[in-house]
């Protein structure tokens, strides 16, 4: 067994309930696509260094597929995290999702996957106890993201938070171009999130570049290219109705999509420029 | 010169490229791009009974849906005709199917496909029915008519898993496909080895993925009995209408109009780079058969 391994062994249970451990496999990013071929993408947006997947099995059970994710720092592991969750739960590590026969958490530099399908009512056990477990065995937590923390929370949804590196992940809930027009990459940090209630949503974008040019410049290639009749600062309705702007605070550019009023784009504009810090 | 950077704002106010464009990326109705022409056939039937209690498919009721979808879709007054039409007894014959552990297509739909194949007066020797291993299987290696048959799902990568993504697996290294959100996929069916050979694409949609998440794309909480076939000769016809049956669904699931990310621009490129078929809603003439309640489209 390598050292990288034995790093992520440690982590999991070799048994839970009746299922014990049938085999173990890691993955690096060379290797990903082997695992979740058109899938892996996902992960390397997200600086993925390495995971563990750990199969267990007992008689008249569907196999339990455990996938600890090393995705380097506690910025990462909570990103691609974000990238599918719907609301806010903290069961398990530093957040977690359960649908039926998965189960997602995060905890520190690490993202951790448990399938298991069908579901049925020992596996579900079995699936809750290996998480406890991970979350017990992690033993330090991880910071999030600054730029959470500057996000307006009135009529946030918690819950759709999107933190991103990558700009394909621009249209999670609004599609605004799939081109690369704010020059987000693996320098800058970007988060997604949605306002409002009862189908009546508005989209914040939030990007923090290294330096205040780069930021300049996207505002002015967003303007070029998305809202060429505006200007810094300026609110545009489109040709859906709703109403878009834009503008840059420091070093951090805001984006407001689809809101069905002005005054909510100025709001939601406004409470950025007040969090930004002074730097 | 820069890149021509397309927006929502553009597939907004054009109406040319609005209509594929819009439906595949924003989840524009067909009725926002003008009247409907008579175009590709493609015929969606659905039937209430096909699933047992447990979502698997009956096989009496596939073979019955598929073979009024594929007489419907050629026009023609009984099933033996319409395979008839589709293969020759002198063909070899690939039906390319798509194995994904947790949505493969239904063993009993590729059954009843064969049995057609068989009935149209091909030999057992020249059918072959696969995914995994097509490029070493003879059949395939020599066929003469390919069916592509897969279900419709969500994906990480492309946005969606389509019928043109199918024949990814006939390429030596499928990742070299993987850039740009698998935008030129459709490339692949120009290939000498494939080009013109595709006589028959169902898309299933019986049990559709409409979300992915996790690792392995897939929680039994994002598929619902749609209990559908879609079926064409064209597969850009049949994917952009069962794109705009996913987007459907995930706009009553999730209560906005959530696009697929990454948008399946494949689907898209396939008709305007590759004019490999049509995904503009307008140019498709949708036949819907059997069961319409929550159609979605």
């Amino acid at each position: 067994m390598c050292s990288t391994q034995a790093n992520l062994t440690r982590y999991l249970p070799d048994e839970a309930e009746s299922w014990s451990t049938e085999r173990d496999q890691v993955y690096t990013p060379e290797t990903l696509y082997s695992y979740i071929d058109g899938g892996a993408e996902l992960y390397l947006s997200y600086d993925f260094r390495q995971m563990l997947n750990r199969v267990y099995s007992t008689p008249g059970q569907p196999d339990l597929q455990v996938d600890l994710f090393d995705m380097g720092t506690s910025y990462n592991a909570f990103g691609v995290f974000s990238h599918s969750r719907e609301s806010v739960d903290t069961t398990f590590g530093q957040g977690s999702q359960y649908v039926p026969g998965l189960l997602l958490f995060w905890k520190d530099r690490y993202y951790v996957s448990i399938l298991a399908s069908p579901e049925t009512a020992e596996s579900k056990t079995a699936m809750h106890r290996i998480a406890a477990t991970i979350d017990q065995r992690i033993l330090s937590t991880g910071p999030l993201p600054d730029i959470l923390g500057m996000l307006p929370g009135d009529s946030l949804l918690p819950g759709s938070i999107r933190y991103f590196h990558h700009h394909i992940w621009l249209n999670s809930y609004y599609y605004v171009t799939e081109s690369n027009i704010l020059d987000i990459d693996e320098t800058t940090d970007a988060i997604l999130a949605q306002y409002g209630s009862g189908g009546r949503y508005r989209y914040l974008l939030l990007v923090g570049y290294p330096d205040t040019s780069r930021a300049s410049a996207a505002l002015d290639n967003f303007l070029r290219h998305y809202l060429p009749e505006g200007g810094e600062s300026s609110i545009i309705q489109i040709e859906d109705g709703t109403f878009t702007g834009c503008q840059v605070t420091g070093r951090y550019f805001a984006a407001v999509l689809g809101a069905r009023k002005a005054a909510a784009v100025h709001h939601l504009l406004t409470g950025i420029q007040a969090a930004v810090p002074q730097e | 010169m820069d890149k021509r950077v397309y927006t929502r704002r553009d597939f907004l106010k054009h109406t040319v490229v609005a209509a594929a464009a819009g439906s595949i990326y924003m989840h524009l109705p067909a009725r926002l791009v003008g009247g409907r022409t008579p175009g590709t056939r493609v015929v969606l039937i659905r039937h209430e009974e096909v699933l047992d209690s447990l979502n698997r498919p009956k096989a009496p009721v596939i073979q019955q849906m598929l073979d009024e979808a594929v007489t419907a879709l050629l026009n023609v007054s009984d099933p033996l005709t319409a395979w008839k039409s589709l293969i020759s007894p002198d063909d070899v014959v690939g039906v390319k199917t798509n194995s994904w552990n947790y949505l493969p297509t239904p063993d009993v739909l590729n059954a009843a496909i064969r049995q057609r194949v068989l009935d149209a007066g091909v030999p057992e020797k020249s059918v072959s029915v696969r995914d995994r291993g097509v490029r070493n299987d003879p059949v395939f290696q020599n066929a003469t008519a390919l069916i592509n048959v897969r279900p419709l799902r969500s994906h990480h990568w492309a946005g969606v898993g389509t019928l043109i993504k199918n024949y990814i697996i006939f390429t030596p290294q499928p990742s070299a496909y993987h850039a740009d959100a698998c935008a030129d996929l459709a490339s692949i069916w120009k290939q000498p080895a494939l080009a013109g050979k595709t006589r028959l694409n169902i898309l299933v949609m019986l049990t559709p993925l409409f979300h992915g998440i996790g690792p392995h794309h897939y929680s039994p909480r994002y598929v619902w009995p749609y209990q559908g076939l879609l079926v064409g000769r064209d597969p850009v016809a049949v994917d952009s209408t069962g794109v705009r049956i996913l987007q459907a669904k995930r706009q009553i699931f999730f209560g906005d109009h959530r696009p697929l990310n990454p948008p399946p621009k494949h689907i898209f490129l396939a008709d305007t780079r590759h004019r490999l078929g049509t995904a503009e809603p307008a140019k498709i003439n949708l036949i819907r058969l059997g069961w319409q309640d929550d159609v979605l489209i």
